[in-house]
């Protein structure tokens, strides 16, 4: 008789259908793992709800910080449930995007975006202060320097638009103004406001986006620089404008044989629509992205808005007017600063920090850098940045400032006066500045932002 | 009595902060006192999480099994000379691949028949077989009791029982664990113990002059009958005092969260717990045996019905559901003791699982059950009935298509009641927006969430919260008052506990002395964790809020007294050697 009998390894039935247990824990812990994901990204949001008691009393803050500038002046300060600003009403319109207002209606600025800090909240400790006194965390050291900021919001105010100023080494932002802008002190009947105060709660610096025109003949030159051969060396001619298909690209004179440096130099549309079609859609896209376009940065936990380039059905005078700035380009000023920087610091792009970090905190936080341009291409860039000044922009105006820059006059269209940008950096160890100023329907960008620049660079200057 | 008292008194002198007797209130006290007290709480926060954390992992590493299971309790004796070892307490027989002991013979059935060992001897059931089990020549009708060289055929094929070398009712043997690789229980206890004294102090000090004195007092009784059960079990248990340490840890957390919140009630509490030690050693003694647990079951069913029947009639309505019976002196939530006869009622033995296979029975009492609940308007606990049916449901039947059906059913259901009921929909409506509704249907939601974020992860001390005071946070939203005083990790730490005792039930299913004790165990773990997971995730807003309670930890004595006695299945299926240890 065939006979086998086997004592099978596996343990008893049931004990192998307990496993589903172990399934249904294994969601619970899936689920456990989405709530600690969600308390480590947000529970510096959840704490600041009015209805916290601990920061609120009958939705009056409770917490005592104060916000200052790189220099120790005041900007904000939060005492007994009432928020006070700078004594001086100029400082405190200049830094009214900075700090926010009373009724938390700009949300980039500090009251609101490091409300955490201010009320000394932290991860490790929630909102326990130990003898219930304020602890340093409660206080906000900006890296601004709110004279700076004053001086350009002075020189900006009869426009909209914005300034910014940053150390592309070190990543320090000094100077952030943008207009329009109001006395957080006493706020004006806004939504009964006209036409001035359309867009006052918004940071432009940080949160606007804006048709970059030739400035963007940056993004163009670098991809030009690494990818067309012989570009160096060889001439586009100029005849004041350009047949595209059907269409016309137009140039504001008719430069006859240009090389490419001289046509960032003189911002010639028709050589850069030619290299521009030499490239085509994708590298530019690529270059775009490289520069920063479509992707925003997160500046001390506060996002900045991205500029979009979207060239996938760009082609014929449409791409070539994308490579001038044009097309449906748009830029914030934020991240074309921060692309000014990169150029500056060999390729290297150092994100934007606005609060200074002393003592522990120091050592743990670290600045974030990438590279986005090789060090031979940012070279280039640099030199012809600062050919530009010399032989268009005048050195005359920048003195001692070893001024590497690019003017911007973009096209808006509906009548409206174009906007004006420069943007550039200073090429000096000692002041390793990158800066943009963008004026909205202020007209050319050499005659009318060059100068804001130049101000208030002057300034950053003399008086660091 | 009043000598304990007066000491108690006496104590509270020497307590800072302690009573309202001793000093008027905290602001008379000299600075230089406050900072004390201030340089106490940051400094118990910062230890708390450490504590616990040794807590949970020591009480895993005495309590995770040795791998000596593959303890031999007899042999079959094969025709050709083999020897078929018994590994188990019941053992299946069969042509089965699934099966135990597989023999490979056309006669005999898939499932032929089961051995079991009980009563310190084996028992020979024939669970259906075609060709039939004898003894000795006689034919098995349905169960026979046998001795150590019987002769048994199935279906022609013939073995003989022999025992093993080492005598199985020797419990010397069976006490298998070297001692010296096991953390010591007492050690564990002593860190519990400072736990909870050092918190107690805290909720002392943070209630500063409006300190209740039962604060303090249900503490010392607590800690004191804690010290009492730890030793009578060391003392007279021949069980160790293992899980316990972990249900110590939780119970005590429920005093510090009704300290915060109802310091009136904290008596009430205490009593609860005491009753629901109680609960849990008597049903312990009861399902001891696994005969008398089978027969037990239909008991418990009938008496579930009853509650369940009284519910319906008599029920309290109170934040949409109607869920309560008022008694006068103290109301009740029936639903939590169906729970119980629940998990009771899905248990079989293995001869059992294999002689009826259809649980028509328990899919009926499974309806009966979540169909009155649904009509109470208790959906929370719905969700875990139904979480725990499948769960049972599965290991009895291990048939994924029937599982299946049945989530599809009650998904329909599910639906069915989103859309019919308002008061459910309204807190659907919230899901995933609660900040849109903070102050509406997401209120306690954002609460739970603001609470939890103004912790941080070590918390602001035990009694310094806010959202204790919130209507029914004692119950319903334990989890963020924990995360608020106690700090997140203490709060992980606490669900952690949950999910331990469920992956722990199932490393108790191996080696059950009947697979009886294997599903109670399953059953009972799963109720426990679906609830937790409701009470965690509901109010945190990954799930819809339920407004259920954490066993153990929330405040109520239904809630409290059902946790116990479903933790006395785990305990159960824990204990491998049954009456054998007794027995010498």
């Amino acid at each position: 008789m065939d006979l086998k009998g086997t004592v099978n390894d596996v343990v008893n039935l049931v004990s192998k259908r307990a496993a589903v247990l172990l399934f249904f824990s294994l969601l619970f812990v899936v689920g456990l793992l989405a709530f600690v994901a969600r308390y480590f990204n947000n529970a510096s949001l959840w704490v600041q709800h009015p209805a916290n008691k601990h920061l609120y009393e009958n939705g009056k803050l409770l917490s005592q910080g104060t916000i200052y500038d790189r220099r120790g002046s005041i900007l904000a300060q939060i005492n007994d449930g009432s928020i006070t600003f700078n004594e001086d009403q100029m400082v405190r319109t200049a830094l009214m995007h900075t700090t926010g207002d009373i009724e938390n209606n700009v949300g980039t600025g500090a009251l609101v975006a490091f409300g955490d800090r201010l009320s000394g909240w932290n991860i490790i400790d929630g909102v326990y202060r130990f003898n219930k006194s304020p602890a340093p965390g409660d206080d906000l050291v900006l890296t601004l320097d709110a004279d700076l900021c004053t001086m350009a919001y002075r020189e900006l105010s009869p426009y909209k638009g914005a300034v910014g100023v940053y150390n592309y080494k070190t990543g320090e932002i000094l100077c952030m103004a943008s207009t329009p802008s109001f006395d957080p002190q006493n706020p004006p009947a806004v939504e009964a406001g006209p036409e001035k105060y359309e867009g006052i709660y918004i940071n432009n610096f940080l949160s606007a986006r804006y048709t970059p025109g030739s400035i963007f003949k940056l993004v163009t030159t670098a991809a030009a620089l690494d990818s067309l051969d012989n570009v160096e060396n060889r001439t586009y001619p100029c005849a004041g404008e350009l047949q595209v298909g059907g269409d016309r690209v137009t140039c504001m004179a008719s430069h006859g044989e240009v090389t490419l440096e001289q046509a960032l130099a003189h911002s010639c549309n028709c050589a850069f629509a030619r290299i521009t079609l030499d490239l085509g859609a994708e590298k530019l896209q690529e270059y775009a992205d490289l520069a920063g376009f479509n992707s925003g940065l997160e500046i001390d936990g506060i996002k900045t808005v991205a500029g979009r380039v979207d060239l996938a059905e760009a082609e014929g005078v449409d791409l070539a007017w994308a490579g001038i700035g044009q097309y449906t380009n748009t830029a914030n000023p934020l991240n074309f600063m921060a692309f000014m920087g990169a150029i500056a610091n060999d390729g290297v792009r150092v994100t934007p920090e606005i609060i200074r970090d002393e003592g522990l905190s120091s050592f743990i936080k670290t600045t974030q850098k990438k590279r986005i341009l090789s060090p031979q291409t940012a070279k280039k860039l640099k030199q012809m940045m600062r050919n530009n000044t010399v032989s268009v922009y005048g050195e005359e105006n920048f003195k001692g400032l070893e001024l590497c820059a690019k003017s911007g006059t973009a096209q808006v269209g509906g009548g409206k006066k174009p906007h004006a940008w420069f943007a550039g950096f200073l090429d000096r160890r000692d002041f390793p500045l990158a800066f943009v100023v963008v004026i909205e329907n202020g007209g050319s960008g050499g005659k009318i932002a060059a100068p804001v620049a130049a101000t208030v660079l002057q300034q950053a200057v003399d008086s660091p | 009595m009043n000598n304990v008292l007066e000491s108690v008194k006496q104590l509270l002198e020497w307590l800072p902060a302690g009573s309202p007797l001793v000093f008027s209130g905290i602001a008379d006290l000299p600075p230089y006192f406050k900072t004390i007290l201030e340089l106490y709480t940051l400094f118990v926060r910062g230890l708390f999480p450490i504590l616990a954390f040794i807590i949970l992992l020591s009480c895993m590493l005495l309590l995770w099994p040795d791998r000596k299971e593959d303890e031999v309790r007899g042999y079959l004796l094969l025709k050709d000379g083999s020897r078929m070892p018994l590994k188990y307490w019941e053992n299946s027989i069969g042509r089965s691949k699934a099966s135990d002991l597989e023999i490979a013979f056309a006669y005999v059935s898939r499932s032929h028949a089961v051995l079991t060992f009980r009563d310190k001897s084996w028992h020979l059931t024939d669970v259906g077989s075609k060709g039939g089990v004898e003894v000795n020549g006689a034919k098995v009708e349905k169960t026979e009791s046998l001795d150590y060289g019987d002769t048994i055929s199935f279906a022609g094929i013939e073995a003989v029982l022999v025992p093993a070398e080492k005598p199985v009712h020797n419990h010397r043997d069976l006490t298998s664990a070297p001692p010296e690789s096991k953390v010591n229980p007492g050690m564990i206890f002593a860190l519990i113990l400072l736990f909870q004294v050092l918190g107690a102090v805290q909720s002392c000090i943070a209630a500063g002059a409006v300190l209740n004195l039962a604060v303090p007092v249900t503490f010392l009784v607590f800690i004191l009958a804690e010290c009492l059960f730890f030793f009578s079990v060391q003392r007279w248990s021949q069980r160790s005092f293992d899980l316990e340490l972990l249900l110590c840890f939780l119970s005590g957390l429920s005093l510090f969260i009704v300290a915060s919140a109802h310091p009136d009630l904290l008596y009430k509490q205490l009593a609860a717990i005491f009753l629901g030690v109680a609960v849990y050693t008597i049903i312990g003694i009861m399902i001891y045996d696994p005969e008398r647990a089978r027969k037990l079951k239909y008991v418990f069913v009938a008496a579930a019905i009853v509650l369940l029947a009284l519910n319906l009639a008599l029920g309290k309505t109170y934040f949409g559901a109607k869920r309560w019976i008022d008694l006068g002196f103290i109301t009740i939530q029936p639903s939590e003791f169906v729970k119980i006869a629940f998990v009771m009622a899905g248990t079989a033995t293995l001869d059992r699982l294999l002689t009826t296979r259809n649980m028509t029975a328990f899919i009926l009492f499974s309806g009966a059950c979540i169909g009155a609940l649904v009509f109470i308007r208790d959906f929370g606990t719905v969700a875990v009935f139904f979480g725990a049916f499948i769960v049972i449901a599965f290991m009895r039947s291990g048939d994924l298509r029937t599982i299946a059906l049945a989530s599809a059913g009650a998904a329909i259901g599910a639906l069915a009641v989103i859309s019919f009921i308002p008061y459910v929909a309204t807190r659907f409506a919230a899901w995933g927006k609660v900040w849109e509704y903070a102050d509406t249907t997401g209120y306690q939601q954002a609460r739970t969430m603001i609470a939890a974020a103004s912790g941080g992860l070590l918390g602001v001390g035990a009694g310094n919260g806010y959202l204790a005071k919130i209507a029914a946070a004692d119950t319903d939203l334990v989890f963020g008052i924990i995360c608020e005083e106690w700090g997140f990790l203490v709060a992980i730490t606490t669900v952690l506990v949950f999910i331990f005792l469920a992956v722990y039930a199932v490393s108790l299913a191996k080696g059950c002395r009947s697979s009886l004790y294997a599903i109670a165990a399953c059953g009972a773990a799963s109720m426990l964790l679906f609830q937790t997971a409701l009470n965690v995730l509901g109010p945190v807003d990954i799930f819809p809020l339920t407004g259920i309670t954490m066993p153990f930890v929330s405040r109520g004595g239904s809630s409290m007294i059902s946790a116990w006695g479903l933790l006395a299945f785990i305990k159960t299926a824990a204990d491998r050697f049954g009456s054998e240890r007794n027995g010498e």
